[in-house]
């Protein structure tokens, strides 16, 4: 088990290499200019070509990304004595917003991890719970509202789903404020009150899915063997239900939920822009429109730090729970 | 508006003068003047409260003065936090743009024919932390914008220009001691602290405007942060900043240490300013249309969406509330002429040109007029109407046979520039954008009806002044607005060789060397009314050689909460005067 482990885990660093390597890449190719991004509307080039050094950007890209690598371990300086430095472990310097990237993802990381968390937890749920309910009311009224709803909600755009929420709850009905975040450490009820609207509207577009889902795989194991068996030696309904097909049913959706979840916390993209919560979903999307090249490739590097700890974990757990795949 | 400058591509923004004296009304939004019920008065004010202001943009765009370049931006920081030696008034109307002494005694003492400008500093005037403003202050901060690579050139450059600093001078984060010396020789400090004294090259007779510019701000030598600095400046204003979190809020709070006694400009009613940004278009709309709870006390950086005008100017009940005005911009293409030396080519592309199309486009008549200058009608003083080349519509449709016309004079008055654009094809160079690729077409369409090819040439937003800069096509899409009342920023900036946007390499045009001297004439001459005729002429005679063609007078629309007072336009910034805005209850 051990070298199993160790494996896993040696494979997701190097995936993580890979990762950033083709990221700084990718990035370093787009046809923006992160040079001219320190410069304004005057923008002569001999200012240009002394920024294009003060940021390395001169320097050949492998000799780049070196310095990125570097900066994550050592910290970085830019510029001589009018420079900035970002300590270790830094993630380069956003000459638009005038601050350490790493500085910056520590501030939205926690944003967006209080709307992954909550609408994860309410997303399993509402998903889990009314797939579980279509399946052992399949065929009935539940089951047609459940799955009625499921098709509701993976049609709806999450976008759509977000406008409509702060349109009915707070602009025509004023029950809610417009949400406006607060640390959780500041004020939890204006935390809790600004993530309420942010949290439905990701569990119900991302619960539908797990609706069917969960649906899927109960009525699937409902079909094995040992569940008629089971039944047949006089099992209680529920306990078999909760105990054996709830346990096998769920497995695959606990290791998709996770990657979900681990995707969910590189950023809620869309929903993050539509309440104006300032997580990495946000961050992403200012990087983008400001062409910010050392936050993007940050915050895709984090992004990806997420799935790829996600998946080593739902290896090492299989591992645990199956120990055939140790194998592989 | 915002999707206007979108259309320019990136618009060179300065401050901008708008006065009450809108050009003749054509379109949905009436005469252009800018109005706001009684939002724009001071009926019911009750000093306090929370002024709330709803952004779409990721974050202000700099609170450095000496980066900050947006007319917006310079209102806003100069009413709030940012003290000048200079100010403007602070009422509605043509009066605001009454210059008045600020930090300083006065507006200025010229000597030395226009070469020599001396201010006084007010006693009492202090930074937040309470520290007397002192000569050293200004010239320290004006000594920021030498330092190109920190500053990146974003903020006016005038003080680089003007300023008789003897060799180069690279900022005072790298200067030798030499250096430093060569300019504070230029920016002279008297020995009790209270006088400063700018040294020029040339005379400018309009410099105490210059100095109105947060350019000229003080900035204290312990607290410059250096590209840092634009979170947090230290304020001399009433009001000061408490936290800025970029994608996420801006808070001002009232300076203890700011004097009334000592601010003659300055009058704030709020307590707190909450400027919050990354906001949805359509959900800040909705949210001013609905006006309930805070947003009864909230202002938009921004217009209104396009899909809302007519919600908005169709319906009396939003009278009291809404505003609609020039933003003092004036949209244009530059024409190189080192690569077009054809005059009547030139002119054929102005009468092909289907701008009536374009603005359609764009948005229609809530995006502006038809320019017929370069100078807005704004610049009241320097503004007349432009004679425009002879047989150009109105209405802005194309006038095709007289194109054509052109266009044969041209083939015989200049064929090789004929066989350029008719077969190579002109490279029009314009910035990136959704709606931009929509406009291409009426380009491509309209001038392609008298034979003219044009190249469509998209650049990345980000690079495109460097990449006009650097290799400039045939045709540039821009956009200008006056740094202050006076078309001194606009003829000199636009179009002479030492102006800082001059795309259109006119200097190798037979025509340029009488149109810089008269410039330079006009720069230096002090009669008010004699420099206006003058900017009147060199703007004619821009407009005769066809070097550039003027596009739009652009145009804003705005919405305030019902509680908000005292939200006029203030015309040197072109947005209302923040500082001075109250709430009533």
């Amino acid at each position: 088990m051990f070298i199993f482990i160790a494996r896993r885990l040696l494979f997701a660093l190097a995936l993580l290499f890979a990762v950033s390597a083709f990221t700084y890449v990718i990035f370093a190719a787009l046809p923006s200019d992160p040079a001219a991004l320190t410069c304004g509307k005057n923008c002569r080039p001999e200012v240009i070509a002394v920024n294009r050094v003060r940021l390395g950007y001169d320097k050949p890209i492998v000799v780049q990304y070196g310095q990125y690598l570097k900066g994550i371990f050592k910290g970085r300086s830019y510029g001589a004595s009018e420079g900035v430095h970002c300590p270790a472990p830094s993630l380069g310097y956003s000459f638009r917003k005038h601050q350490c990237v790493t500085d910056l993802i520590t501030r939205s990381l926690p944003v967006t991890a209080s709307v992954a968390l909550g609408a994860f937890v309410l997303w399993m749920l509402i998903g889990v719970g009314l797939g579980t309910m279509a399946a052992l009311k399949r065929g009935r009224w539940p089951d047609r509202l459940a799955t009625g709803f499921s098709v509701v909600g993976i049609s709806l755009p999450t976008f759509f789903v977000g406008l409509l929420a702060i349109m009915v709850f707070v602009i025509w009905t004023g029950f809610l404020p417009f949400p406006r975040y607060e640390g959780i450490t500041s004020n939890p009820a204006k935390w809790f009150m600004s993530l309420v609207l942010p949290w439905f509207t990701l569990a119900i577009v991302s619960a539908s899915s797990y609706v069917r889902l969960t649906r899927n795989g109960i009525l699937e194991v409902m079909n094995e063997e040992f569940v008629r068996l089971g039944l047949a030696k006089g099992l209680h309904r529920r306990t078999l239900i909760v105990k054996y097909v709830m346990r096998a049913a769920l497995l695959p959706i606990v290791t998709i939920a996770g990657l979900d979840f681990a995707a969910l916390l590189g950023g809620a993209v869309i929903t993050e822009s539509v309440f104006n919560l300032p997580g990495m979903g946000k961050l992403s999307i200012m990087a983008v429109n400001d062409s910010d090249l050392p936050i993007l490739v940050a915050t895709t590097l984090v992004a990806a730090v997420f799935i790829v700890i996600a998946n080593a974990f739902v290896d090492i757990l299989y591992g645990f729970l199956d120990p055939r795949v140790r194998s592989y | 508006m915002k999707s206007t400058k979108a259309i320019i591509g990136a618009l060179l923004v300065g401050a901008f003068f708008v006065s009450a004296c809108g050009s003749s009304g054509s379109g949905g939004s009436g005469s252009g003047e800018s109005s706001g019920g009684r939002s724009g008065t001071d009926e019911g004010i009750k000093d306090g409260g929370t002024l709330f202001i709803l952004d779409h943009s990721t974050g202000a765009t700099n609170l450095d003065p000496q980066r900050i370049y947006t007319g917006a931006d310079l209102g806003f920081l100069g009413s709030t936090i940012t003290r000048t030696l200079t100010s403007y008034t602070p009422v509605a109307g043509k009066a605001g743009t009454q210059l008045l002494a600020d930090l300083a005694t006065d507006t200025g003492t010229p000597s030395d024919d226009v070469k020599t400008w001396s201010f006084t500093l007010r006693d009492g005037v202090t930074f937040e932390d309470g520290a007397a403003i002192v000569c050293a202050d200004i010239r320290y901060g004006v000594s920021r914008t030498f330092a190109h690579e920190m500053t990146g050139d974003e903020g006016p450059l005038y003080a680089t220009t003007m300023l008789a600093v003897e060799g180069e001078y690279p900022g005072p984060y790298t200067a030798t001691a030499d250096q430093q010396a060569a300019y504070e020789k230029a920016v002279e400090c008297s020995e009790d602290g209270k006088t400063i004294t700018f040294h020029l090259k040339n005379p400018v007779a309009d410099f105490n405007y210059t100095v109105a510019l947060l350019a000229f701000a003080p900035v204290p030598k312990a607290a410059d942060t250096a590209d840092k600095y634009t979170l947090k400046p230290v304020a001399s204003g009433p009001f000061m900043i408490k936290s800025y979190e970029e994608g996420k809020e801006l808070v001002m709070v009232r300076n203890p240490n700011w004097s009334a006694d000592s601010d003659p400009i300055r009058k704030p009613h709020v307590d707190e300013i909450h400027w919050q940004f990354g906001l949805d278009e359509s959900v800040i709309d909705e949210r001013m249309i609905a006006d309930a709870g805070d947003d009864q006390a909230t202002i938009v950086y921004g217009g209104i969406q396009p899909e809302n005008l007519q919600t908005v100017f169709d319906d009396a009940k939003f009278a009291d509330r809404r505003t609609d005005g020039f933003d003092g911009f004036v949209s244009y293409t530059m024409i190189n002429i080192k690569k077009v030396p054809c005059l009547e080519v030139r002119q054929a592309f102005w009468l092909a040109l289907n701008r009536e199309a374009l603005r359609t486009a764009g948005g229609g008549p809530f995006t502006g007029e038809f320019a017929d200058s370069f100078i807005n009608p704004l610049l009241a003083t320097d503004y007349t109407p432009g004679t425009v080349t002879e047989g150009l519509n109105a209405d802005g449709t194309p006038n095709v046979e007289a194109a054509q016309a052109k266009m044969d004079a041209a083939k015989t008055a200049c064929p090789d520039v004929y066989k350029h654009a008719t077969e190579e094809g002109l490279r029009f160079d314009h910035g990136q954008s959704e709606l931009w690729a929509k406009l291409i077409s009426i380009w491509i369409d309209s001038l392609g009806a008298v034979g003219i090819k044009i190249i469509d040439n998209a650049i990345e937003p980000s690079k495109y002044y460097a990449t006009i800069n650097k290799d400039p096509g045939d045709l540039m899409r821009a956009g200008w607005a006056a740094d202050w009342n006076n078309a001194s920023t606009v003829v000199p900036e636009l179009f002479t060789k030492e102006g800082g946007f001059n795309y259109s390499q006119n200097w190798e045009d037979a025509a340029y060397p009488a149109f810089s001297d008269k410039v330079n004439l006009a720069k230096a001459e002090v009669d008010r009314a004699k420099q206006a005729k003058m900017w009147q002429e060199l703007n004619q005679y821009v407009l005769d050689q066809a070097w550039a063609v003027p596009g739009s007078f652009t145009k804003s629309q705005n919405l305030v909460g019902s509680r908000v007072r005292n939200a006029y336009q203030w015309l040197p910034f072109g947005w209302y005067n923040v500082g001075a805005i109250g709430l009533a209850e």
